[in-house]
This record gives structure tokens, sequence and C-alpha cells, in this order.
């Protein structure tokens, strides 16, 4: 069984990468903050939908390898 | 259980990495440090506080006490005696003062502009507000600026140098002692910290730059003395 959150004896591959991810794109995004001088609402909407791309790519990529 | 071990670790590195953030917030992580350039990676305010509480972290120390090699444009025109900002060409009783402001991440080590021989160090305004330092204080809206002024006897006429501090930095280093013969664009002198140059020619002088232009030590031409027979 290969699941999203736990497979076997591991944290699922799915979760695991979303996490890890999560946690690059978020200091990604503090370098981007500090290099450019942009809106912060902007910021935020262009940091929030990269997010929501890189989450969806990983959940569709999991589903279609797990099929 | 291999896995779980290398994903375990993973995850540990990422923690750490946000804890870091977090730690150093709202100034840079030192993870992020290496992409960011000298004035987003030591933000002025925390310089300031390190300035406050009279201890500064060792990478920034570095940065600040280099010491690049300069190459001097070939002719006779003065080269900027530091790196920094044009802030004033004032003239006053037939001298012409161009001030240089130099900024936390400008490079601090000082350059003679044209060869010459050292006439005087002369140090200043060391402990009070009187004398000179008052005098001068004009010149970067300080009250008690700590200063050096060596003068150097050119082909093309005296021309002096200050070096000016503030009272709460108050470290000038000078590198040449009077009678020294000393060459265009050679080392003079470091100022520690927040500072000041001023360069001090006879009002004929021909400036070369502008208020608002960004110069740098022994390598910007920033004046022209037509030479005496």
């Amino acid at each position: 069984m290969n699941g999203f959150l736990w497979a076997y004896d591991h944290l699922g591959w799915g979760i695991f990468s979303v996490t890890v991810f999560t946690v690059l794109w978020w200091l990604l995004g503090d370098l981007v903050w500090r290099l450019k001088n942009i809106g912060f609402g902007r910021f935020l909407a262009a940091m929030f939908s990269g997010w929501l791309v890189g989450v969806g790519l990983i959940v569709l990529g999991f589903f279609l390898g797990s099929r | 259980m291999g896995i779980l071990v290398v994903q375990a670790l993973v995850l540990l590195a990422l923690m750490v990495a946000v804890g870091l953030w977090l730690f150093w917030f709202p100034y840079p992580s030192p993870l992020l440090r290496r992409w960011l350039p000298p004035r987003k990676r030591w933000p002025e305010a925390q310089i300031r506080g390190w300035l406050k509480r009279g201890r500064f972290e060792r990478a920034f120390v570095r940065y600040f006490c280099r010491d690049p090699e300069r190459v001097p444009p070939p002719g006779t025109s003065l080269l900027a005696p530091a790196d920094g900002l044009v802030t004033g060409t004032e003239e006053r009783a037939g001298i012409r003062y161009l001030v240089i402001a130099l900024s936390f991440w400008d490079m601090h080590v000082q350059r003679c502009p044209l060869s010459g021989k050292v006439v005087s160090v002369e140090s200043r305004g060391d402990d009070f507000m009187d004398g000179e330092g008052r005098e001068f204080a004009f010149l970067r809206e300080k009250a008690c600026p700590v200063q050096k002024r060596l003068v150097v006897a050119t082909e093309a006429g005296q021309v002096a140098v200050r070096l000016i501090t503030s009272i709460t930095a108050r470290r000038i280093e000078t590198w040449v002692r009077e009678g020294d013969q000393i060459e265009r664009g050679q080392r003079i002198g470091r100022i520690l910290l927040g500072s000041t140059v001023v360069l001090e020619l006879p009002a004929a002088a021909g400036l070369l730059v502008r208020k608002g232009e960004r110069v740098w030590a022994g390598q910007t031409p920033v004046a022209q003395i037509s030479q005496t027979p």
C-alpha cells in the first residue's frame, strides 16, 4: 500500500514532498521579499498561487504515480 | 525503516532552517544571506543595534574591513579619497570642500588623491564639542566629529583630506606620517564605522563630480587642478 500520508514504515511521499516544498517555498519567499520591491498584497498573492500550483503538481504526480 | 530515518533527517534539517529563520526575523536568516546584496544582508537597523551593544557579527566585520586593491587611472586628476556618496561641494573662504559620506557598507580604507609629501597629520575634535570639531560640524550635521586631517603638498598645491567619524565610533587609523612621500591612490588610513571624508581643494580646482554621485577611493577622478608652472 502506498498512502499519501503513510506508507508501510515511513511517511507517505505525498505529505513528505508537500512539507519539504512548503518550507523551501517559504524560505524562497523570504528571499524574494527582501530582494524585490513589490507590494505586500501582490507578493502574497504570487507566493500563494505558486504554492498552490506546486502542491497541485505534487498531489497530481502522487496520484498518477500510484495508479 | 531506512527511508523513515532519511525522511526524519530531512525534516530535521528543515526544522533547523525554520528555527533559524524565526530566530533572526526580521533580519535575514544566515542560510539566506549569501544570496542577498550587502545592504540587504545586514540591514541598517541591525547594524545600529550592534553599534549600541558594541558587539558585531564576525561576517559583517570581515566585510567592513575589506581592503581591495585599486588601480589608479592614468593622468593628473585628483582621485576620490574614499568610497561613498558625494554629499557636498561647498566653497568657504577660498577652499572647496568635497564631502563624501560613507555608509556602513562602503569600503572604509582611504586613499591619497594625489602624489605628494605629507605636511601634517592632525587630530581634531577628539573629545569635546569645541574648536575645529564644532566649526566643521556643518559638513555632516554631527555635533562632535572626531577628525584626522592630513595635509599633502602636491605639485598642484596643498590639498587636505579630513577623516571624520562620530563621537560614538571615534576610531580613525592613519597609516602615513609627517614627511612621508606618498603616491596617488596610496592607502592613507581607515575610519572605523559611520563616517565622512572631506577633500579640501583650492577653490580654483575644477570638480569632475557632482553632488549625489558615487565615487570609489583611488579610482574615481574627482577634481583637476591646473599645474603651477
